[in-house]
């Protein structure tokens, strides 16, 4: 295994993501909003397994429920399991086309999405409406701008 | 264990001090860093501002002065009302209404959460908000504080669905208990015998029981009631008197005298 490089660039471009989060929207389109810092994660997991796993999907779930206000560990699960289904499938996801990448991170969005749907029933803390399922749809639109950014600065600073 | 982690705080521990500590911590922070994201657009609105033309700003001027006077002579009225009151109640021995504690603050932000109505008060501890206070718009209750950091605090507006509050409505002094929706401009009273009386148009205000949120304070304004035939209850629909996803200026009733005494629910 080779040394760790640049690896700022990986936590700099999540916590970019996570402030995108913060950008102000009115009251009823906050639900469109696609979810950068999760494909963020999952692109950051493709491309670098060995650097970015189950723990840094951890930390990006707890920074979401700390910024939306929701419990702790509301988030979490969700991408942890998304995570952890991506870690052991990335040969084969990587070999992709885009269209076939960007269903794949739909199913693994909608995962998560409806594990964190079922434990804020389990706690009583309102759930998303079915209309969610159109910022999911958004989220995915997303992916391939948003891998194609993060692959040139990872080759730019040349992370690994 | 990670996993494990997150399911036991979610389930056992989410009112343990420490996990609140994280929390109330977080507040202050992302209430910092939001207003550094939005630094860019609070000046452009600011630079808006202040080449806004003179014409525009005489006009409003002399709109506020009008709201003014119309007000002071409400307050006039209100004034002799009080005084009135409380001789009344001198009268009936009871204990004598102070004026409740006010803290202005404004809305700096909105839970990006899309099943939520949360916001962030720019006002926290410090300020002396505390867990459970009321939050008033400009018409009426708008919510309560639910997490206060140093500096900022997060308020759940009366709309959100896991919230609920008592009410009574001003016409005939009806008890009922208004939930939220999920909709910004939408409450929702169940459980009402469909024989009662309640009409749209009806204003709703706070009851005072439960002791959370002191008497009087308007809520909302009956829209419509919805008897359908057989059912034994009613579903009534009402509007928010203060409109939850406009303005930005909020009150904080940081002591209510109602309270003074009064046993903790």
């Amino acid at each position: 295994m080779t040394r760790a490089q640049a690896v700022w660039v990986i936590y700099a471009s999540l916590a970019g993501a996570l402030l995108f989060t913060l950008l102000p929207l009115p009251m009823d389109w906050r639900g469109l909003r696609p979810d950068v810092a999760t494909l963020a994660l999952f692109y950051w997991v493709l491309a670098l397994p060995h650097r970015v796993g189950v723990a840094t999907a951890f930390t990006v779930g707890v920074a979401q429920d700390l910024i939306e206000g929701a419990p702790l560990g509301l988030s979490s699960p969700g991408l942890m399991l998304a995570t952890l289904l991506l870690l052991f499938n990335y040969q084969r996801i990587r070999q992709f086309d885009l269209l076939q990448q960007s269903l794949a991170i739909l199913v693994l969005m909608l995962l998560s999405a409806g594990i964190e749907q079922w434990l804020r029933n389990g706690i009583a803390v309102p759930a998303v409406p079915w209309a969610g399922v159109a910022g999911i749809i958004c989220s995915v639109l997303c992916w391939v701008p948003i891998r194609t950014i993060l692959r040139h600065s990872r080759r730019y600073y040349e992370v690994y | 264990m990670l996993t494990l982690l997150c399911l036991s705080i979610l389930f056992i521990f989410r009112d343990h001090s420490r996990v609140t500590a994280v929390q109330r911590g977080a507040v202050d922070a992302i209430a910092f860093t939001n207003k550094v994201v939005l630094a860019p657009f609070d000046a452009w609105d600011s630079l808006l501002d202040s080449v806004r033309s003179r014409t525009a700003l005489q006009d409003e001027v002399l709109r506020l002065q009008q709201e003014n006077r119309v007000l002071k002579g409400q307050a006039q009225r209100v004034a002799s009302l009080l005084s009135e009151n409380a001789r009344y109640k001198a009268l009936l021995n009871s204990a004598r209404d102070i004026e409740d504690e006010l803290i202005a603050a404004q809305i700096s932000s909105v839970s990006p959460d899309p099943a939520r109505h949360l916001v962030m008060l720019d006002k926290g501890a410090a300020d002396g908000v505390e867990e459970g206070q009321p939050v008033l718009g400009a018409e009426g209750l708008i919510g309560q504080i639910v997490l206060v950091g140093e500096y900022n605090s997060r308020a759940l507006l009366i709309t959100d669905s896991a919230h609920a509050l008592p009410v009574q409505v001003n016409r005939s002094g009806l008890r009922a208990i208004a939930e939220g929706s999920g909709d910004i401009d939408r409450l929702v009273i169940r459980h009402l015998a469909a024989t009662t009386d309640i009409r749209a148009g009806d204003l709703l205000v706070t009851s005072g029981l439960g002791g959370r949120f002191p008497h009087g304070y308007p809520v909302a304004r009956v829209t419509n009631v919805e008897i359908a035939v057989g059912d034994a209850f009613a579903v009534v629909s009402a509007a928010p008197a203060s409109a939850l996803d406009r303005g930005r200026h909020v009150l904080v009733v940081a002591q209510s005298s109602q309270f003074e005494g009064a046993i903790a629910p």
